[in-house]
């Protein structure tokens, strides 16, 4: 028979309702439908198996079987992966789906491998942008000495520098009394985190920047892939991609949709026009720089498919 | 055997010492830091978690050995020495069962992430899952050395305890009443 | 079938002797082994993983703060301040405790550190003055565990981080119902000392005051530091409790000059050992919290209290009455980990503010601490007092029933946590 019976965990780190778990969901229905009910998918999310690297750590040792999260954050062991991190790198969502879909994203997907993890697809998160407990960022010049919550990440600190922020590295679960009690001053994240995260209630600004877009890679665990049939690898394949069409949909619109309830929770929303975008960009330049030098030829592979996608039009 | 471990208990706290002091200064440098310059230092929360968890299993493994872990003898108190040498026994093998299922696990997990990076130190996260596995080993030393004198009788039946009843009663002997001035009598 | 497994499993290798954290690792291995999963790598990354916490990071801190104050002279003074503003009155000496108590709650994270100290300095006086031992060391026992209810709180800490809680809003909603736990026994005290008719020591003079005052009042800064630092936005509790540690530190070696170096390296190494047996414990409890999510015990919990669901009072009785059965024997660390990812679920699925649930949840198991059979702080107050364990036992009984009955009454009028909570939370 070429569909045995199994069970997949496929935690996630956000909330039940917020799109990365309506793609989950999906996913499992998909499969579900493929395979007659033969392999189930549970979903677990609100990450209660652990925070994504774990994860990533369990599903190496076989013991999670998916998952799906910030591409970016699997540099540890793809270093090449922190190329999604560049500040600016496409300039909306059009590119980013093709150059996703396109080779360059598959080749990155493919690295996995020698990582025991194998990725299928990847789905959506939106654009990142930046929102402030008190002081608006109206202007490039505003992040100037603006105590800016980073991801820990070394590109990532050297990115809110190159803007004139003082960088406050610090992990997730903290930010939001943070910044109701003033221990920084703002911090990064895709309009679809925000509402999830509550942090309309400890910000009052927020500035559309769309500075990095954040791919959410879905992945599978080697060792159990390596058990599958030919036939149930293209169902888990197919599946993945069917969903991210959908999920796309879905959490575009629901950022469309978040924007609106945001203002209307009585969030300041500052639109920069394109000459302070093009400042932010400028300024981060070294940056983009500096990292080309560490992550080799897969920077140029990546510049080269942004091109093609932004004449493709 | 008993005084090799005793050593090694003692270099272990030596190094638990050092690295709750390094735990403090890290995190409170951060603040300093945040308010004095208004910025911070990157690796200040990553290093001092990966502080904290081999302080955690470093000191695990000397409670295993000084028998300071939290438990009940509200059962085998109440049963002779007979009873009481059996429960130890079976006790005994099932912690050495656990002990050597998270060697193996912890051993697996380092090796899987011999070449993954930490995101901020860039640290092989293999030092990380390291804490477990030189925790199990240690601990499993310990466990078959008692295991071994209690089947032999080297052990008397009045330290037949494996656990103390509370964290607080720990901290109580920790308490260094005849040192603090707290407990010094004053007229 | 799954809740028997994780729960005849734990208390069966528990009844052995074994510990806590060793039983909490081997129910893993049984629901592993019951839902078909076994892998020894499960075990190993949910230990370690499980120490992996900025959050938890407080509790050495808060450990380390405590245990400076009591070597370094920090303690010593504010009951010796509590002594001079209440002792004159009747019963004088118990309320000094209740002050001392709260005063000191408000610097230390655990029960322990505080009852020590209230236990070596007042029971002696107590006792001399004619008190009952037996009462005077129940009062003791439940002033001591105000400490877990108003922050800082060890307990709070590990309860928001197995809850997913915002530690600094449990924090803050602790010292209202805390300050009550302390009007509770003040009141069974006073009841206590009308019949007692013990002379108090003498009035103490303004100026003997104000010296108290001063002497401690860098100790009393720290407190202030922490609850306006939390509240006012200036940092996360970790770094709270970092800053209360330093500044002991600072404190008793430059101001009191009572610590010396080889004191320090006690403290420190003292600190160290006790953070890792809690630490571990819960390390250990995260194995048995990962396979009871991907089991979905709480799933089962929830269709077993479905015929409470409708109603959140009659829910919280029963939950409060099943935290009371398991904290007369249990410890509080070993209950909020192993209760937390059963009843969260739970709670939250009936609509319950988690914050307040919270707050109910530490306080119960505070006056677990000195219920018997097993109350760890009755068995610091008789190793202290160097008394025995059934005297303290039955002189903490009204003081305990008071306490019981305060919770009850938040539970029943949840409003005495959620207002107070309510203020705190808004600038
Ligand atoms: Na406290
Ligand atoms: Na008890």
């Amino acid at each position: 028979n070429d569909i045995e019976t199994r069970t997949i965990k496929f935690p996630s780190a956000s909330n039940k309702g917020h799109p990365q778990v309506v793609g989950v969901e999906k996913f499992a229905e998909l499969v579900a439908q493929k395979t007659g009910g033969k392999i189930t998918v549970k979903p677990f999310p609100g990450g209660t198996l652990g925070p994504d690297l774990q994860t990533v750590s369990a599903m190496q040792g076989g013991t999670v079987e998916m998952t799906v999260m910030n591409a970016s954050l699997l540099a540890g062991n793809v270093k090449e992966m922190a190329v999604f991190d560049f500040p600016f790198l496409f300039n909306n969502t059009r590119e980013a789906d093709a150059v996703a879909d396109g080779p360059v994203g598959r080749k990155l997907l493919d690295k996995l491998q020698e990582r025991g993890l194998v990725g299928l697809a990847y789905w959506d998160l939106g654009f990142r942008q930046v929102h402030t407990a008190k002081k608006p960022i109206a202007k490039a010049d505003d992040f100037q000495g603006l105590k800016m919550r980073v991801i820990p990440t070394p590109l990532y600190v050297d990115f809110m520098k190159s803007l004139g922020a003082s960088p406050v590295p610090m992990p997730f679960t903290e930010t939001y009394t943070a910044l109701e009690q003033g221990a920084i001053d703002g911090m990064t994240n895709p309009l679809l985190n925000i509402l999830d995260g509550k942090y309309n209630e400890v910000s009052r600004h927020l500035t559309i920047t769309n500075h990095m877009y954040t791919p959410q890679a879905v992945i599978v665990s080697k060792k159990f892939w390596d058990k599958l049939g030919p036939v149930e690898q293209k169902i888990l394949r197919d599946a993945a991609q069917e969903t991210a069409v959908f999920q796309r949909k879905v959490a575009r619109d629901e950022a469309a949709r978040e924007l609106a309830d945001i203002r209307k929770k009585g969030m300041t929303v500052h639109e920069l026009p394109p000459e302070e975008i093009a400042k932010l960009r400028e300024r981060s330049k070294p940056v983009a720089e500096k990292y080309t030098k560490e992550l080799g030829p897969i920077v140029g592979e990546m510049m080269a498919a942004v091109e093609k996608a932004r004449a493709a039009k | 055997m008993t005084r090799w471990l005793d050593g090694w208990c003692r270099l272990l706290e030596r190094l638990m010492v050092a690295m709750l002091a390094a735990m403090v200064l890290l995190v409170a440098a951060n603040v300093l830091m945040r308010y004095a310059f208004n910025s911070g230092i990157t690796v200040s929360e990553e290093l001092a978690r990966w502080l904290f968890v081999w302080l955690t299993f470093l000191g695990a493994a000397v409670a295993v050995h000084r028998q300071a872990h939290l438990g009940t003898d509200m059962l085998t108190s109440r049963l002779g020495p007979g009873g009481r040498r059996v429960c130890r026994v079976v006790g005994q093998l099932l912690m050495l069962w656990a002990t050597v299922l998270l060697l193996r696990g912890a051993w697996q997990q380092a090796v899987i992430n011999l070449d993954v990076a930490a995101p901020v130190t860039g640290l092989p996260v293999a030092v990380f899952y390291a804490a477990g596995v030189v925790f199990a080993a240690t601990t499993g030393v310990m466990l078959a050395h008692d295991l071994w004198r209690t089947l032999s009788g080297r052990l008397g039946d009045d330290a037949l305890a494996m656990v103390q009843e509370s964290e607080d009663l720990a901290q109580i002997h920790e308490l260094q009443l005849d040192r603090s001035q707290t407990f010094k009598p004053h007229g | 079938m799954t809740v028997i497994v994780f729960l005849g499993s734990l208390l069966a290798v528990m009844a052995l002797g074994v510990p806590i954290a060793y039983a909490l690792l081997l129910s893993g291995v049984a629901l592993m082994a019951q839902l078909d999963m076994t892998d020894a790598q499960i075990l190993a990354q949910n230990v370690i993983n499980g120490a992996d916490s900025f959050p938890l990071l407080a509790i050495p801190f808060f450990m380390l703060a405590g245990e400076i104050m009591n070597v370094g002279g920090l303690s010593r003074r504010i009951v010796h301040l509590a002594l001079t503003l209440v002792g004159h009155v009747r019963g004088g000496l118990g309320f000094v405790a209740i002050v001392a108590a709260c005063l000191l709650a408000a610097l230390s994270g655990s029960a322990v550190a505080d009852t020590a100290a209230l236990a070596a300095l007042l029971l002696p006086m107590m006792k001399r003055a004619g008190h009952d031992p037996a009462k005077s060391a129940g009062l003791i026992a439940s002033a001591g565990i105000i400490a877990p209810v108003i922050p800082p709180s060890i307990g709070f800490v590990i309860f928001g981080v197995a809850a997913n809680l915002s530690i600094s809003k449990l924090f803050l909603a602790g010292i209202v119902p805390g300050l009550l736990m302390g009007v509770s026994i003040a009141i069974a005290w006073w009841w206590v000392a009308k019949r007692e008719a013990i002379t108090p020591p003498p009035k103490a003079s303004l100026a003997e005051r104000l010296r108290a005052l001063r002497e401690a009042g860098w100790a009393l800064v720290l407190p202030v530091i922490v609850i306006v630092g939390l509240k006012m936005g200036v940092f996360t509790p970790t770094e709270a409790a970092v800053v209360a540690a330093v500044y002991a530190l600072l404190v008793s070696t430059l101001v009191y000059r009572e610590l010396g170096w080889h004191q320090l390296h006690e403290v420190f190494l003292s600190a160290a050992r006790t953070t890792a047996v809690i630490m571990f414990l819960v390390a250990a409890a995260m194995v048995s919290a990962w396979l009871i999510t991907v089991a979905d015990i709480p799933g089962q919990m929830i269709a077993l209290l479905e015929p409470f669901m409708g109603n959140q009072t009659l829910l919280l009785i029963a939950i409060m009455l099943l935290v009371m059965a398991v904290g007369t024997a249990m410890d509080m660390t070993p209950t909020i980990l192993i209760m937390t990812p059963v009843l969260m679920p739970v709670v939250k699925a009936a609509g319950i503010d988690p914050i307040y649930f919270g707050v109910l949840f530490i306080i119960n198991n505070a006056i677990g601490l000195i219920t018997p059979p097993v109350g760890t702080v009755l068995n610091v107050v008789a190793g202290v007092g160097k008394m025995k364990m059934d005297q303290v036992t039955r002189g903490v009984l009204p003081f305990m029933t008071a306490q019981f009955i305060v919770m009850f009454l938040m539970v029943i009028f949840p409003q005495i946590v959620t207002v107070p909570a309510q203020w705190f939370a808004t600038r």
